[in-house]
């Protein structure tokens, strides 16, 4: 009788690990692995790199999760825009200073992501950012960011 | 005696207004991240960890243990009246203390949940005054091989006792370790994984990798939609639980308590597996199994009070042997060595003041939790009618300044990020990231131990074998391993009895 093979996401995600473990040995070329007892540099990530492999090769031989095209990903739209907003903002985030970074993270989450009013969502994105300069600038006396126009 | 004048010594330190203070600020963030949906006790703790820099050793530990432990009381008070748990532990909490709220007794169970952890707590406390500093005492003995085994020992027990499978937990053990070997190599100087990136020289920090796979990933894979906000406030005269309602919450909560604490020791998802086994315990006791499901108070009690009394028994190996039993105690502990207090058996010793005022803040802690709790669970529960829209763009907001003030490196942020991502897709295949972040703060530590080890052995991996204790360690770790290749034959396995109880839960 002949089976057919059904990709989980086990086997997905099982060959994820194996190309990283490939990829850290094929990075570690020039960290000594050493001997017993003079364990080299390279000894404890490729040892993890090994074991991190095998593993991963026993969840792909014996598969627990779902199908791999069962995998809800609904919510990758609202994930994508997170991510490329917050990446946005850590690029900006030393040169535009604390002040204008994160009013603008939180008013582009609420506006592009939520969909919300422009003037509520304005008027919440300035207080907040007041708010967290006063918690950490001021009371806590953390040093923030200023930015090219040192504020 | 000693103990007693120990105790005393610690009461005088966490009596101290400063102390309290913090100890107060702890309880109350810790109910805060424990009622919030996308945000747990392990992000909140870790974006907060900045603040800390400022304090002292002993306010610093004080507040962060006090956001850990109120956490799990803010998480009942979203499992009792919106039947979201606010984390695994409070999935049980859900099953009986919902049906006790769509009863009309919802003021009732959040009592018996918040009177039962604070039993459970301040038993644990009791047992971790007595239980840690015999066993620092012992632990003196270790060598580099000792502490080499106790760590795989560590990692085979959250393995063997996560609710995930054994080869997915070490694969993510694996990979925390992995990751934990990034920056320059201490004993010989080389530089690993660098990429000529100067901030990584000092390797990947626990804060960014925390706060990103469990603060941003989790943000990340809940769009706002799916959040409800629909709460019923419960008024105050409805709190007190009748008199039958107490007798049924005694026994559970006494024998949660003694549950929790002892399964708490073990590394693993103690309080979840505690409050797990509580349930299943409670329900095979009673005259009346047939209840538990439709509003049992035993169901609230005993599993609430054993995922406290948990929470402070993960805080016996911490402290006394300077091993985590999971993520929060991971981070808890990456506090304590920025503080320049390195938890281990030489804590109690060094630092006195530290950790029995530590140990004695959480009796203080409990008291005020107890006291914070009932009264204000109508304001605390307003909180939670803030639109989850309007919630995690502050989160995201905070996790960016707090990972970015640790050590004002905007590359900790990118890796964050980048952390974030990958906790996305962990939890879309069904991995749990935490014991990623447990080899993450074991990795250095364990790498020491591995290489003096070998570097002391005879050109042979023996050397595990001929020291007493290394041997006892890594022969429970063997057995650990058996016993969990037979049930995954057997298919006799706890996890799979949890997991139908979850997805119970959810349907």
């Amino acid at each position: 009788m002949k089976h057919r093979f059904t990709l989980r996401a086990d086997h997905v995600a099982g060959a994820a690990f194996i190309v990283l473990g490939v990829v850290v040995f094929a990075i570690s070329g020039d960290l000594p692995f050493g001997r017993i007892s003079a364990p080299g540099a390279g000894m404890m990530p490729k040892l993890m790199a090994g074991l991190m492999m095998a593993f991963a090769a026993a969840i792909m031989l014996y598969p627990t999760g779902p199908e791999f095209g069962t995998l809800e990903w609904g919510d990758r739209t609202h994930a994508g825009l997170l991510v490329l907003i917050t990446a946005i903002a850590i690029a900006c985030y030393q040169p535009l200073g604390f002040l204008i970074t994160m009013a603008s993270l939180v008013f582009a989450l609420l506006v592009i992501v939520e969909r919300r009013g422009v003037l509520p969502a304005a008027a919440y994105s300035v207080g907040l950012t007041l708010f967290a300069y006063w918690l950490f600038g001021k009371a806590l006396k953390a040093p923030l960011e200023r930015g090219l126009f040192w504020f | 005696m000693e103990t007693i004048d120990s105790l005393m010594l610690g009461f005088s330190v966490a009596l101290r207004p400063d102390v309290l203070w913090y100890a107060f600020i702890g309880c109350v963030v810790g109910t805060v991240v424990g009622m919030l949906p996308g945000i747990g006790p392990l992000a909140g703790i870790s974006i907060l960890l900045p603040l800390t820099f400022g304090l002292n050793a002993t306010n610093a530990i004080v507040m962060l243990a006090g956001i850990y432990y109120g956490s799990q009381y803010g998480g009942s008070t979203t499992s009792i009246l919106l039947r979201i748990p606010g984390e695994a532990a409070s999935v049980m909490t859900c099953i009986d203390g919902n049906a006790m709220a769509r009863k009309g007794r919802g003021g009732a169970a959040l009592c018996i949940a918040a009177v039962g952890s604070f039993a459970a707590g301040t038993f644990g406390v009791i047992m971790l005054s007595l239980v840690a500093p015999p066993l620092a005492g012992f632990a003196l003995r270790f060598g580099p091989p000792e502490y080499a085994a106790l760590l795989v020992l560590g990692l085979v027990f959250l393995a063997y006792m996560s609710t995930s499978s054994l080869a997915r937990t070490l694969l993510m053990a694996a990979f925390g370790l992995l990751l934990g070997t990034i920056g320059i190599d201490v004993m010989t100087g080389h530089f690993r994984y660098s990429f000529d990136i100067p901030e990584l020289g000092d390797g990947i920090g626990i804060v960014p990798v925390a706060v990103g796979l469990f603060g941003l990933g989790e943000i990340l894979a809940t769009p706002s939609r799916g959040v409800t906000t629909d709460v019923q406030r419960p008024k105050l005269r409805e709190l007190l639980p009748s008199r039958e309602e107490w007798r049924q919450s005694a026994m559970p909560i006494a024998r949660g308590s003694v549950l929790g604490f002892v399964i708490g020791i073990i590394p693993g998802s103690a309080h979840i597996i505690s409050s797990f086994m509580s349930y299943a315990l409670e329900r095979r006791l009673s005259k009346h199994p047939e209840e538990f499901g439709k509003g049992a108070v035993a169901g609230v009690a005993g599993p609430e009070s054993a995922n406290n009394a948990a929470s402070t028994g993960a805080f016996v190996p911490m402290l006394a042997l300077g091993l985590p039993t999971g993520p929060v105690t991971a981070v808890l502990m990456a506090a304590l060595l920025i503080h320049g207090v390195p938890p281990g058996p030489m804590l109690v010793s060094d630092h006195p003041n530290v950790f029995w005022g530590f140990v004695a803040s959480m009796y203080v802690g409990n008291l005020m939790l107890l006291a914070l709790n009932l009264p204000l669970v109508g304001l605390f529960v307003n909180m939670l009618r803030i639109p989850y829209a309007y919630l995690y763009p502050m989160i995201i907001m905070f996790c960016v300044i707090g990972v970015y003030e640790v050590n004002h490196s905007i590359v900790d942020v990118w890796i964050m990020l980048i952390m974030g991502v990958v906790g996305y897709g962990l939890k879309k295949f069904g991995f749990d990231p935490a014991p990623l972040v447990l080899g993450l703060v074991i990795a250095p530590i364990f790498e020491m131990s591995l290489r003096q080890s070998l570097i002391m052995s005879d050109d042979t991996w023996t050397i595990f074998l001929q020291r007493p204790i290394a041997l006892v360690l890594l022969c429970i770790s063997a057995v650990l391993l058996a016993l969990s290749a037979i049930s995954f034959v057997l298919r006799k396995d706890w996890r799979a009895k949890l997991a139908e109880v979850e997805a119970a839960e959810k349907s």
